[in-house]
């Protein structure tokens, strides 16, 4: 029996370290934190964005383990929830563009590095059109 | 003793004399990175470099013709400092040149100006838009972002909803002003006056290119000595 809580025990626990390691790695692979810190400026307060990160996963992991609900039928609440989500998430949607090198190669292939700008706009509002036409029709066809 | 300090000041006065005289005939050049031409021009060196010379060089020096392009030529020719050096050294064979900086110019010969047609960028343009909205439809789909928000709801509000759609519509327009934020643009606007990672992208990858085409296109850079 305490084998078994302690194999239990020390399975989760290893479970967890390659999880959040791993999700560490990812985002310090993206450069989003420091892209973040370099737009406002505040280079010095890093190590709060980093305990952010992490009190952020241990959180919200620990909310979505436990059936509890919050109970907060706050509409203004809830849209400002989904606008950062959909922000790190673009963010992160981004960076991975920018990690694969695509628009740099693909504008200077066929002589469109002027148009740069319109081609990125073109990415950005594919996501956003992308997005709610999942929410709005393609889930519930 | 006295005797001794004269001459010693002497000589190393003739020193420092002899010094001014070495200056005084120092060609400094510095290769320019990259030269664009649009026409077959011969190539002088003020073009192709930084020049800092004594006057009796002068004008001589600058217009000396370095590079001769044929219309042969690719649309890369790469000028390596020895060429240039040695050009000099026969012209003005008495003076002595330093080189600082890159130890190559690449010429690049602009055939026409470059038209962008607007039925290709069009094309790009609905690709990547399609694209990327694909793209964002596979994401959410692989990590259940359906579900993942039907609970996010329920979490704050305790209510059970199929369709979470004060929370999707505007994590919908965050995703677009976070891709924006990140590329630090608004349309033509930007937030402050550093590069954006796409600049600082598409500098790395042209430097990436120049550097190949100053090590493959010189042909003094690679020797094969058993000439096959």
């Amino acid at each position: 029996m305490v084998i078994e809580i302690v194999a239990v025990i020390l399975l989760g626990l290893a479970g967890g370290l390659a999880v959040g390691s791993g999700f560490v790695a990812f985002l310090t692979v993206l450069g989003i934190i420091p892209r973040l810190t370099q737009l406002t400026k505040t280079g010095r307060m890093i190590q709060a964005y980093e305990w952010a990160v992490i009190l952020g996963a241990v959180c919200s992991g620990w909310v979505d383990l436990r059936d509890h609900s919050l109970h907060m039928n706050i509409s203004l609440i809830i849209i400002l929830i989904g606008l950062f989500c959909g922000l790190f998430i673009g963010m992160l949607a981004a960076a991975l563009t920018e990690v694969l090198n695509v628009i740099p190669i693909l504008s200077k292939r066929i002589g469109l590095e002027q148009q740069l700008l319109t081609l990125l706009m073109a990415i950005v509002l594919g996501k956003i059109f992308g997005s709610l036409f999942q929410w709005l029709y393609f889930n519930h066809v | 003793m006295k005797q001794y300090w004269v001459s010693h000041t002497k000589w190393k006065r003739n020193q420092e004399m002899q010094e001014v005289k070495m200056m005084a005939n120092t060609i400094y050049i510095r290769m320019r990175s990259r030269v664009e031409t649009k026409k077959y021009n011969n190539i002088t060196l003020s073009q192709t470099a930084q020049i800092i010379a004594p006057d009796q060089y002068f004008p001589g020096l600058p217009n000396l013709i370095v590079c001769e392009l044929k219309k042969a030529d690719n649309q890369l020719v790469v000028l390596d400092v020895m060429h240039v050096i040695n050009i000099i050294s026969v012209h003005f064979p008495d003076c002595e040149v330093q080189t600082i900086g890159p130890t190559q110019t690449i010429i690049e010969i602009i055939r026409e100006k470059k038209i962008t047609s607007i039925p290709l960028f069009l094309i790009v343009w609905l690709l990547l838009f399609t694209g990327s909205g694909l793209a964002i439809l596979n994401f959410h789909e692989e990590v259940s972002m359906q579900i993942v928000h039907q609970k996010l709801y329920w979490i704050i509000t305790g209510q059970e909803n199929v369709k979470p759609l004060l929370l999707q519509i505007p994590y919908s327009f965050g995703i677009g002003m976070g891709m924006i934020l990140f590329f630090n643009h608004i349309f033509k606007k930007r937030f402050n006056e550093e590069p954006s990672p796409l600049e600082i992208e598409m500098f790395n990858y042209q430097q990436d290119l120049d550097h190949y085409v100053a090590i493959k296109e010189n042909n003094e850079s690679v020797k094969r000595l058993d000439g096959d």
